[in-house]
């Protein structure tokens, strides 16, 4: 029972530079019994900043509020998209890598990102949205990784550990990986999966897509996360 | 002018209490979009068609867009209706106290979360889990566990509870404040049945 100093402390700013008592108040707790605090903030693209460029502006200026007024250990990005309700968009990843990037080049904050995906579970799409991120994320410094809510993190027990493993085998992989070279795979896995915005594959609960007591993935979504692998390397990113 | 000191949570908190009285919906419409807009023009910020930047002087002049607009716009405390103030010096001593390395965790399952200062060969931690998506109350430990058992894996990030003993979570209630100590439970528990039980959450 309870969360020991050395886990993640995590409560949120809202929508856009704005705040309310109750941070403060968590925070304050935190603050003085030395727990590791996370502030999280999810810009929204398209939402009341306005367009890509103002929303990572306000993005940063965000960024540096935790720090600046929250006494923030690291802050947990996540611009999440007015009409997709995803971070792995393509216009949602422009503004977490220009984010991230003018963060990490001037400062030494440690910067996390959050993955809310629209495919589900044991969907092919779904891993190559986690492993588009992932990329994304590792090439532009971010230090934390925080997923994966499937389907936008509305749908229940539409989540399970498989998601993670891709999270973190795409990242290794994109680790000291040249920009250009990671905008050239990003562009050709982004594409691959923006074709089924408007009919996106059937997912599976958990409950469905592993032997629950075993806590094993089935036979069918360990085919179907060989088979993303497999684009994934034709995409242009080795495992 | 050199900032005296930073500013923590509890200035924060005088600060609001001090600032200037703004109504919500003018925040929201008004002075935030239209700030955003300035900064915009201001530092000449504009994306290219790619995903990643790789214009190191548009980074530059992203990051001091993003300094001059916490600067001129300030934040918003929604309960108080007011807004606070802070200046560059502030926002660079509270930077400066930013750590470089947070350990997460505990004994041999802790972790080192540590500045990686660009794509280096260094891993990012990877925190698995739901990310507050919900989860049903029957297969909650097992599903955590999922996460807990994967190499990749370094801590947890844990979902909602939908309900507890079958009673539904609801926002601002007792039933909250038990969903939550339900899920450090079970998180707990798929924690020691995976063998990591120093992982941090």
């Amino acid at each position: 029972m309870g969360m020991k100093h050395s886990d993640l402390h995590e409560c949120s700013q809202l929508n856009e530079l704005k705040m309310d008592m109750s941070i403060l108040n968590m925070i304050s707790a935190w603050h003085l019994s030395g727990d590791n605090i996370l502030v999280e903030q999810m810009p929204i693209v398209g939402g009341y900043s306005g367009g890509l460029e103002e929303t990572a502006i306000c993005d940063v200026a965000s960024t540096i509020a935790s720090f600046a007024l929250l006494n923030a250990d690291i802050h947990l990005g996540g611009p999440i998209h007015i009409r997709w309700g995803t971070t792995t968009n393509r216009q949602s990843m422009q503004v977490a890598a220009a984010t991230a990037m003018a963060l990490d080049t001037n400062t030494d904050i440690l910067l996390a990102n959050q993955y809310y995906t629209l495919a589900g579970p044991c969907t092919v799409m779904n891993l190559l949205e986690t492993a588009a991120q992932a990329i994304c994320d590792t090439a532009c410094g971010r230090e934390l990784l925080s997923g994966v809510a499937s389907n936008k993190g509305v749908r229940m027990d539409m989540v399970s550990g498989m998601e993670a493993r891709m999270m973190g085998e795409a990242s290794m992989a994109a680790c000291g990986m040249d920009i250009h070279d990671a905008n050239q795979i990003l562009d050709r896995i982004v594409s691959w999966y923006e074709k089924f915005y408007f009919n996106i594959p059937q997912p599976k609960k958990f409950q469905d897509c592993y032997i629950v007591d075993e806590i094993t993935p089935t036979e069918e979504y360990m085919s179907i996360y060989d088979s993303s692998l497999d684009i994934l390397s034709n995409c242009g990113i080795d495992f | 002018m050199t900032a005296p000191r930073y500013v923590d949570v509890f200035d924060t908190y005088n600060r609001f209490i001090s600032g200037d009285r703004i109504l919500e919906k003018d925040w929201d419409y008004y002075l935030l979009p239209n700030n955003a807009s300035l900064m915009k023009r201001r530092y000449g910020i504009n994306f290219g068609s790619e995903i990643i930047p790789e214009d190191q002087d548009m980074l530059d002049r992203l990051f001091v867009a993003g300094i001059d607009m916490l600067i001129t716009t300030g934040v918003y405390n929604r309960d108080t209706g007011t807004r606070l103030k802070l200046t560059e010096d502030e926002i660079y001593e509270g930077l400066k106290m930013a750590p470089k390395k947070l350990t997460l965790g505990e004994g041999k399952d802790a972790v080192e979360c540590t500045a990686r200062r660009g794509n280096s060969m260094n891993k990012p931690i990877i925190e698995g889990g739901p990310t507050g998506a919900p989860v049903s109350e029957a297969i909650y430990p097992t599903l955590i566990e999922s996460y807990a058992q994967e190499p990749m894996v370094d801590a947890i990030v844990t979902g909602v509870l939908e309900t507890v003993k079958g009673h539904p979570s609801v926002k601002n209630s007792p039933w909250e404040v038990r969903a939550t100590m339900h899920e450090l439970t079970y998180a707990h528990n798929a924690l020691i049945a995976a063998g990591r039980p120093g992982m941090a959450i």
